[in-house]
C-alpha cells in the first residue's frame, strides 16, 4: 500500500469531522478555540478506503495534534516517523528550525526516538524540543557568574514600573548577581524589544544586574498547548508545573542560580496559582523569595494600571508608578501606543 | 566556506537519515541520535565530516537522526544539506558530486 501524505483542510467540515473523530478515538478531545485557531497546516495519511490513519499539525513553531494508528503499518512507528518528517520539512520551508512538542507522557519516547529532547515532564504532559538554537545554545550566550549568590527574576514588564524596579533592587541588595529574564513573547501592548529596552534602561545603574531575553524558554505559561488534557482544572496545574520544571531542570544549574524572586499577587488568581506552583517545585533546590508588592498611597503598583492610564490618556496620574526612563518612552510614543490599543491590543491580563 | 543559513535534509523513515546543519564557531559539533550509535557513530560522523570538508566548511553544528541509513545515503543527504546551507542548490559544486 502506498501511504501518501495529504493535506487536510480543516475549513472543510467533513474533513474536520473525520480528523476530530480520529483524534478523539485516540484520547485527544480538546478542540478549544485557543488550541485550534493557530493551526496553520494539518497533514494526514489515508488508507485505501479513505479512512484516516495518521495525522499531525503545525502552529507557529509547535507540532501538535499528532496521532497515529499502527494497524497494518509496515512497522511500528513507521507512520509516526513519516508524519514528523513531513512536518519538519514543512517547518524548514517556513525557515523554522527550532520547534517544540507538547504531548502526553506516553509519547515522550517516540519523540525522543526521532531526535527530540525532553525539556521538562509532568504527570499530565511533557515538553520536548528539536533543532537549533536549542536550550544549550541559548544558555551558552548568557554570561555566567562563578561565585556568590545568584538571584533570578522573570518578568514580562509591560511596561517596566517602579514595582519591577523595587523587586530588582531588593534582589540586587541581597545577592552578588541578579539575572532578570524578560519574557520574549510578542503579545503585549509593549513589544518585546521595547519591554527589553525599558528593563535595561530602568536597571542600568544597578551594576550587578544582568538583563537577558527569556528566549523560547521563559514564555507565558498560558500559551503552553494543552489540547491533550480534558479536565480544565488540570490544564492550569499542568501549565504552571511545566513552566516551573523547565526553569528547574534546564536553567538553574547551568547558571548557578540560587534564588528566584517573585512579586506577591494580590490581584490575579492565575498568577497566584503560578506563584504556588513555583514555590512548590523550586523550594527544594533554590530559595523562593516572595516579595510584597510595592504600594504607593495604599495602591499596589501594577503595569495594568499604567496601561489603563495610557488608554484613558491620563498618564500624569501614573507617573509615580514608573521610573523616568519608562515615562519618557511612553510620552514620546503615546500616540503609537494608543493606536495599538485602538486597533484591538488587549491591555488587561499580562 | 561559511554556512549561511540553517538547513535540513533527509527524513526519519527507516533506512534514511535526517541531517540539520547550522552555523558554528567551534569546529564540527555533532549531536547524533541512532540505534547503532555505539557501533557506527564514528563512521556516520566521519562520512558527514568528509562531505563538509569537500565544501571547505570548517565550523558547523550538525544534528543527525539516523534510522539505519547506508553510507551512500548518509553522503547524499549530507550533500543536500550542505548545498541548502550554503545556498548553492541552483549551482551545485560538480567536482564534489
Amino acid at each position: 500500500m502506498d501511504e501518501r501524505i495529504q493535506d487536510i483542510y480543516l475549513s472543510n467540515k467533513s474533513a474536520k469531522d473525520q480528523w476530530m473523530n480520529f483524534l478523539k478515538k485516540r484520547g485527544i478531545g480538546n478542540f478549544a478555540e485557543n488550541e485550534t485557531k493557530f493551526i496553520e497546516q494539518t497533514i494526514g495519511i489515508f488508507a485505501d478506503d479513505g479512512s484516516l490513519i495518521a495525522t499531525g499539525s503545525l502552529a507557529n513553531n509547535v507540532i501538535k495534534y499528532v496521532a497515529v494508528c499502527d494497524l497494518g503499518a509496515q512497522s511500528k512507528g513507521a507512520r509516526f516517523n513519516k508524519i514528523i518528517s513531513e512536518l519538519e520539512s514543512r517547518l524548514a520551508l517556513l525557515d523554522r528550525f527550532h520547534y517544540f512538542v507538547f504531548t502526553k507522557p506516553e509519547y515522550q519516547l517516540s519523540f525522543e526516538y526521532v531526535g527530540f529532547r525532553t525539556l521538562a515532564a509532568t504527570e499530565f504532559g511533557v515538553i520536548l524540543e528539536k533543532g537549533t538554537p536549542n536550550i544549550t545554545e541559548y544558555l551558552a550566550k548568557i554570561p555566567r557568574f562563578d561565585n556568590g549568590k545568584v538571584a533570578s527574576i522573570v518578568m514580562n514588564a509591560n511596561p517596566f514600573t517602579n514595582g519591577h524596579r523595587y523587586l530588582v533592587e531588593k534582589a540586587a541588595k541581597e545577592n552578588e548577581h541578579v539575572y532578570v529574564f524578560v519574557v520574549s513573547q510578542d503579545s503585549s501592548l509593549f513589544k518585546t524589544s521595547e519591554r527589553f529596552e525599558l528593563v535595561k534602561k530602568g536597571t542600568a545603574d544597578l551594576k550587578n544586574v544582568t538583563v537577558v531575553s527569556g528566549g523560547d524558554y521563559m514564555v507565558s505559561f498560558v500559551s503552553f498547548p494543552s489540547y491533550f488534557i480534558k479536565n480544565a482544572d488540570e490544564i492550569i496545574k499542568y501549565q504552571t508545573m511545566l513552566d516551573a520544571r523547565i526553569f528547574k531542570t534546564q536553567i538553574i544549574q547551568p547558571l548557578r542560580i540560587t534564588s528566584r524572586y517573585l512579586g506577591s499577587e494580590p490581584l490575579s488568581h492565575t498568577t497566584n496559582l503560578y506563584n504556588d506552583a513555583l514555590t512548590q517545585e523550586l523550594s527544594d533546590k533554590i530559595d523562593v523569595v516572595i516579595v510584597d508588592r510595592l504600594q504607593i498611597d495604599k495602591e499596589v503598583v501594577s503595569a495594568t494600571k499604567v496601561r489603563r492610564a495610557i488608554a484613558e490618556n491620563k498618564i500624569n496620574q501614573c507617573l509615580e508608578y514608573i521610573p523616568k526612563t519608562t515615562a519618557t518612552y511612553i510620552l514620546e510614543n503615546l500616540e503609537e501606543l494608543q493606536l495599538r490599543i485602538k486597533k484591538g491590543q488587549k491591555i488587561d491580563g499580562n | 566556506m561559511e554556512i549561511k543559513k540553517t538547513a535540513i535534509a533527509g527524513t526519519l523513515e527507516s533506512s534514511d537519515v535526517q541531517i540539520m546543519l547550522s552555523a558554528g564557531t567551534n569546529g564540527f559539533e555533532f549531536e547524533l541520535e541512532s540505534d547503532v550509535a555505539k557501533q557506527f557513530g564514528d563512521q556516520i560522523k566521519e562520512t558527514i565530516s568528509n562531505v563538509l570538508g569537500m565544501y571547505d566548511i570548517k565550523d558547523a553544528k550538525i544534528k543527525v537522526v539516523d534510522k539505519g541509513a547506508l553510507d551512500l545515503v548518509i553522503k547524499a543527504r549530507a550533500i543536500a544539506a550542505v548545498q541548502r546551507a550554503l545556498d548553492i542548490v541552483d549551482a551545485p559544486k560538480w567536482e564534489v558530486l
